[in-house]
């Protein structure tokens, strides 16, 4: 379990309480915090979960896969703290993180 | 009236009336059937989206590798390599990793002006006129004139490859597809590839014949020359149709709420919410089926092996577990998105194109013509076991 602060592009706030193994995403979505589409429903292959991490906890989510890298470059205003949601597995280390969403999914 | 009211609940894919508005059918399958099963054309389908979302991206249990098409499933139709969207993991993983890094939002939105431009010329000679259809003078251009540029199709023959892909969907009204319209082999293409392996160029084609790909056996290729006309065929259709349906749809849908196609006139910022909201209450695409590999309990049933399961993407886009007043058309809602584009790795590619196209569109649109009424009477639906939407969609300017 693992309480992470969801910040939408206007400021608004979630904090969340998220059970571990769950995604980013899916938490956002099962939430209702407005910011991500998610289409493909966690596939890494949509590019519409983009979120920027808190920088902090970099070293502690896992890494990037091969085509996770690549669609990184195609998202809206990507950023070196760019990730999508839907391939961070929320585990008890990450208690404490603040996600921002971007402007744009599209 | 084409929803039954009383006796179990009926639905098939085929039936005219049930076609015309099948939502009152979909929200008796949500609370009476959930898990329903219809004897006469033997198949599964769920409706719910809470199923959907769950189910849908299984490719274990629900498997494409014989087409996404109830009637081709059933028939077992041959699925040639290079048909990547009739394919499971890992080779389904291999190809989609080529055209997944193109279809992008960065790259589709780099399209936008291009987009604006050919919509200019498709609306500019119209402004004047008294009546428009969005069909016949946007819809069935825009789509394929941009997949055509896309692709590097020249314009002239753009047309021709639409016309030929429609009537490879299109069904009899009230009869099922038949094997022989799986047309995939790309055929009308040879041409174009032959002359781009020779004369390379920035497009899409030339994309294809050069990208590298590691199979599932571990080896790293090229595409052949049969797998890239096939996926240029699987491109050229999937682009041209749902999207031009997705125009119709907005015609519909923006004709019969003006108040909201006024705030949105006025406001810009509504433009990307109304295109969400048009695909969530009318997805181009309303079922997709599957191949159900293993036995799977939903519902306390058995769905056996062998199976054909639909997945009833419009019915889930308005379930009332997820959506507040889901039948209604509202751009202001603020419900979680909706499955129109599907789930999991088979997840609708053209996503971020279709998104742009729509945007684009309804933007030059609203420039020239803030106001129209739909003519009804003049407007003709079509609908099959994968696609729903209008053949045209006149309306009154003004």
């Amino acid at each position: 379990m693992a309480q992470i602060t969801f910040i939408e592009f206007d400021g608004t706030e979630h904090v969340l309480d998220i059970d571990n193994g769950t995604s980013i995403m899916q938490a956002a979505i099962d939430h209702n915090v407005r910011g991500i589409m998610a289409d493909c429903g966690g596939a890494c292959s949509c590019a519409t979960c983009h979120v920027y991490i808190d920088p902090q906890f970099a070293d502690k989510l896992s890494d990037k896969s091969e085509m996770e890298d690549i669609l990184l470059e195609e998202v809206c205003e990507p950023a070196e703290t760019s990730r999508l949601s839907c391939q961070i597995s929320v585990s008890d280390e990450l208690d404490g993180m603040v996600v921002r969403m971007p402007e744009r999914q599209i | 009236m084409s929803a039954q009211t009383d006796g179990p609940v009926y639905w098939d894919p085929y039936r005219p009336d049930l076609g015309k508005d099948p939502y009152p059918t979909f929200k008796r399958m949500r609370n009476e059937a959930p898990l329903y099963f219809n004897e006469e054309y033997n198949f599964y389908a769920l409706s719910k989206f809470a199923d959907i979302d769950k189910h849908f991206g299984n490719t274990e249990i629900f498997s494409s590798a014989r087409s996404d098409i109830m009637e081709f499933i059933r028939e077992d139709i041959d699925v040639p390599p290079g048909m990547f969207i009739w394919h499971d993991p890992p080779m389904h993983t291999a190809y989609r990793s080529i055209v997944t890094r193109v279809f992008t939002p960065k790259r589709m939105n780099a399209l936008e002006q291009q987009i604006r431009d050919f919509c200019a010329k498709c609306l500019d000679p119209l402004v004047g006129k008294d009546k428009i259809d969005f069909i016949s003078d946007l819809g069935d251009h825009l789509p394929g004139g941009v997949i055509g540029m896309l692709l590097g199709i020249p314009e002239q023959d753009q047309q021709a490859v639409r016309e030929r892909i429609e009537s490879s969907l299109r069904t009899e009204e009230g009869k099922p597809m038949t094997a022989e319209q799986a047309s995939y082999t790309g055929e009308g293409f040879e041409d174009y590839i032959d002359w781009r392996m020779q004369n390379p160029s920035d497009d899409l084609m030339t994309e294809l014949l050069n990208a590298e790909f590691t199979d599932p056996e571990g080896v790293k290729r090229k595409l052949t020359r049969d797998e890239v006309l096939i996926f240029v065929n699987v491109i050229a259709g999937a682009g041209n149709e749902t999207t031009a349906k997705l125009i119709g749809w907005m015609g519909k849908l923006l004709g019969e709420n003006p108040e909201q196609r006024r705030q949105i006139a006025a406001d810009p910022k509504l433009i990307n919410p109304a295109i969400e909201e048009i695909l969530r209450m009318e997805p181009p695409g309303p079922s997709v089926a599957r191949h159900v590999t293993q036995d799977v309990e939903i519902h306390g049933q058995v769905v056996p092996a062998g199976s054909v399961m639909l997945f009833l993407l419009a019915s889930a886009n308005r379930d009332e577990d997820r959506y507040t007043n889901g039948e209604q058309f509202d751009i202001h809602r603020k419900d979680p998105p909706h499955i129109t584009f599907g789930r999991g790795v088979h997840a609708c590619l053209g996503a971020a194109l279709a998104r742009v196209e729509g945007r684009v569109a309804l933007e030059e649109i609203l420039k020239r013509f803030p106001d129209w009424t739909v003519d009804l009477e003049n407007a003709k639906l079509s609908s099959s076991s994968s696609t729903r939407g209008w053949d045209n969609m006149p309306v009154i300017i003004g």
